[in-house]
């Protein structure tokens, strides 16, 4: 049994090729129902976002797992094989598990530590569950992968920063006012980056909205779109005495807010801060009115640099999210482990040579006095026994292991030989973990270039 | 008894010095595990405190009110008490940052420069003493020091958040530090509550003085600076309400008043003048 991966993002795909391979919602039943019917994929899911399609699957051993899900996607979209695997990156093993970590962290996000991606890939897998195309391997993947999108989000700072010039304002708006529910915005200018902005500040609780503009009809138009007021241009300061925030783009040559402009409006505000965002340029709001008391200004550079900071914090965190990755990682490892064959196997015959010997040295005990020989001819007798009970059953489980079923085997006889811990001395990482994580076929240098590291690439020789 | 009271008294600044080091660590690390664990240490350490506090009384049948170990005490016991209405009100721990630190301060310089023990009072200072109404002019005025601090210490936050955001600071601290409407909320919130409370206690403490029939008490330094606090405080109110003062001129003056009410809790009892000295 194999982990395979095989996907397109936008790091590898331009949007005209995303586009032809995406699995919308409706589709997502059809098109699993379609690659579980083929013979070597065991368990599958498929995440189909507008920056990313990846198709997970638990492929059967021995079987070329990434062939099988590549001839799925080249037939099922109706596209040449060749010119698909350009843009398509494979994965296979361990690999697969970190980059699906990775993806629901948001580590591999076009905005690093968006929000989105967790809830699109639990998309994907209620789908995948849906349709029974998912088995104790992916229910057990993937219900850790939430984990850790859970984790990185609450444990690290990952998505706190806005990186998006309309978001930096919506940010800093909340450290000035902390909820903007009830506040008042007032837009001067009707360009199509105020509006912007002013949609983000609706969409954060923002009641009111006041729009002044040159061209009163354009103020109107805009206003319109917000449920707000247009007002009229020689209005402007009388009004700004109601908004809390200001955002200005407009056209103007020279700066249309001044400090002596602005100093009138604040009187009466009872403390009440004003925030000034200037996203034109040349700038609209003349500088100094910073200077004034519990008025805050912000332009286009100032904000930029909000950005550039933020981001800077947010690679910081994905250092920290790579950590918690890499913990999840080993716990998804042990798991793998413990449904492993040969270690299974061996645990049972070590259970099995303990209750021999323990039930052996109570029948010496009571036979008392036997000769060597005697005693020889014993033990032989319940290791035969022993050997001939358990040959069976473990011959049969090394045959179903890798099989479509195999974990159900393996689970099973871990329950009915209460196997329910490692067995004793086994050590870490073996087994299993090298075949289902794909460390043998690496090892082998047969899968060297098909790593997470090497996403890109033409494995397949096209 | 005393002995319990002693020992819990340890206990209690042990566990606010417990909650100082995880409310400090919380906010450089912002992990809520150990805000929780703060919060739980303070109200532990509150717990033992009121028992302390509790056990000292029932000990020596007299109002733990007199002395400088006594009121420092009950400054940190009242400033606990009101960070957890605080934390209540605002949901933010951030102040136990700033509050907590201060309680245990108090207490240990309570606890280890002045003994645990009353003042020793003449018997005319325990016949002035003696009324229900000295002991709530206490409690009021230490409730009310206490709103006063918080006030200051949220005022003390906007004037940082303020400062970041006026000279486009993104930095750790900026986003670690709460809006400045809600700080600026915060103070004025405690002051409306904390003045009428001071202002109360004043009067009670102006009642029991006359009561007394002692002469001139207002000349009494500790009295004067009361004035000159309840005035400075009172300025906030009145700056806000009638003459709608920057949200920083506010802070200012209340960070003014708290450095009035420390000179008063401290300075003060260092002149040895006047009729309120219940013992240094």
């Amino acid at each position: 049994m194999h982990l395979t991966l095989v996907g397109l993002s936008h790091k590898t795909a331009p949007v005209e090729i995303r586009e032809k391979l995406t699995f919308p919602a409706h589709r997502q039943e059809e098109a699993l129902s379609l690659l579980m019917a083929t013979p070597d994929v065991a368990e599958a899911v498929i995440l189909s976002t507008c920056n990313r399609t990846e198709i997970y699957a638990v492929t059967a051993a021995g079987a070329d797992g990434s062939a099988a899900v590549i001839d799925f996607l080249a037939d099922y979209h109706d596209l040449d094989r060749h010119e698909l695997v350009r843009y398509l990156y494979f994965s296979e093993g361990e690999a697969v598990v970190r980059h699906l970590f990775r993806v629901v962290a948001s580590l591999d996000s076009m905005v690093i530590g968006e929000a989105q991606i967790l809830g699109q890939v639990k998309e994907a897998y209620e789908h995948a569950f849906g349709t029974e195309s998912v088995g104790r391997v992916f229910n057990r993947l993937f219900r850790q992968s939430f984990e850790v999108g859970k984790r990185v989000r609450t444990e690290t700072d990952i998505g706190e920063n806005a990186v998006s010039i309309s978001y930096a304002a919506v940010e800093l708006a909340k450290k000035v006012f902390d909820s903007l529910d009830g506040r008042t915005i007032l837009i001067l200018g009707a360009g199509k980056m105020s509006e912007l902005t002013a949609k983000h500040l609706v969409c954060n609780g923002v009641k009111s909205v006041l729009v002044a503009n040159r061209t009163y009809e354009r103020a109107e138009e805009l206003a319109g779109r917000f449920s707000g007021e247009a007002i009229r241009y020689d209005e402007l300061f009388e009004r700004m005495r109601e908004a809390d925030i200001v955002i200005s783009s407009t056209a103007a040559t020279h700066h249309v807010i001044t400090k002596e402009q602005v100093a009138p409006t604040m009187r009466g505000r009872k403390g009440n801060p004003l925030f000034l965002i200037d996203i034109a340029v040349p700038r609209d709001i003349d500088p100094d009115v910073n200077e004034l008391d519990d008025v805050f200004l912000y332009d286009i550079d100032d904000l930029n640099g909000v950005v550039e900071s933020n981001l800077e914090e947010r690679m910081r965190e994905a250092r920290r999210a790579e950590e918690i990755i890499a913990e999840e990682m080993v716990a998804f490892e042990r798991w793998i482990e413990s449904m492993e064959v040969v270690p299974t196997v061996a645990a049972i015959r070590a259970k099995a040579e303990q209750v021999r010997m323990a039930e052996l040295e109570k029948a010496l005990k009571r036979l008392g006095g036997l000769s060597e020989k005697e005693l020889k001819t014993v033990e032989a007798l319940t290791s035969s026994i022993v050997n001939k009970m358990l040959h069976g059953p473990t011959a049969r489980l090394k045959m179903v292991a890798g099989e479509k079923d195999g974990y159900d085997y393996i689970e099973a006889a871990r329950f009915l030989y209460g196997l329910d811990t490692n067995p004793e001395g086994k050590p870490a990482h073996q087994g299993l973990i090298k075949t289902l994580l794909g460390k043998a076929e690496r090892a082998a240098g047969r899968a060297a270039d098909k790593s997470a590291q090497n996403e890109m690439g033409d494995t397949l020789g096209c | 008894m005393e002995q319990a009271a002693l020992v819990n008294l340890w206990f209690a600044m042990t566990l606010y010095m417990v909650a100082t080091v995880l409310y400090v660590y919380h906010f450089v690390a912002k992990r809520p595990v150990f805000a929780w664990y703060a919060t739980f240490a303070t109200g532990a350490g509150f717990l033992t405190h009121t028992a302390s506090i509790g056990l000292h009384w029932g000990a020596t049948q007299e109002v733990p009110i007199t002395g400088a170990f006594n009121s420092l005490s009950l400054t940190a016991w009242a400033l606990i008490l009101i960070y957890f209405v605080v934390e209540h009100l605002v949901k933010l721990k951030l102040y136990g940052t700033v509050l907590v630190p201060v309680a245990f301060v108090a207490m240990a310089i309570a606890q280890i420069s002045l003994g645990s023990t009353g003042a020793e009072l003449t018997a005319d200072a325990l016949e002035q003493l003696d009324s229900w109404r000295v002991a709530i002019h206490v409690a009021m005025i230490m409730t009310a020091n206490a709103g006063f601090a918080v006030a200051a210490a949220a005022s003390a936050v906007y004037l940082v958040q303020g400062a970041q955001l006026k000279k486009h600071k993104t930095s750790a601290l900026m986003k670690r530090l709460p809006s400045l409407t809600q700080t600026q909320q915060l103070a004025r919130r405690a002051i409306m509550l904390a003045y009428p409370v001071y202002t109360a206690g004043m009067l009670l403490g102006i009642i029991r003085a006359i009561e007394f029939g002692l002469p001139a008490w207002w000349f009494d330094p500790r009295v004067m600076l009361s004035g000159v606090v309840w005035g400075i405080f009172g300025s906030y109110l009145f700056l806000h309400y009638k003459s709608g003062a920057s949200g920083k001129l506010l802070a200012r003056i209340a960070l003014v008043g708290l450095v009035a009410v420390v000179v008063l809790a401290v300075i003060a009892r260092t002149v040895p003048t006047g009729f309120h000295i219940f013992g240094l």
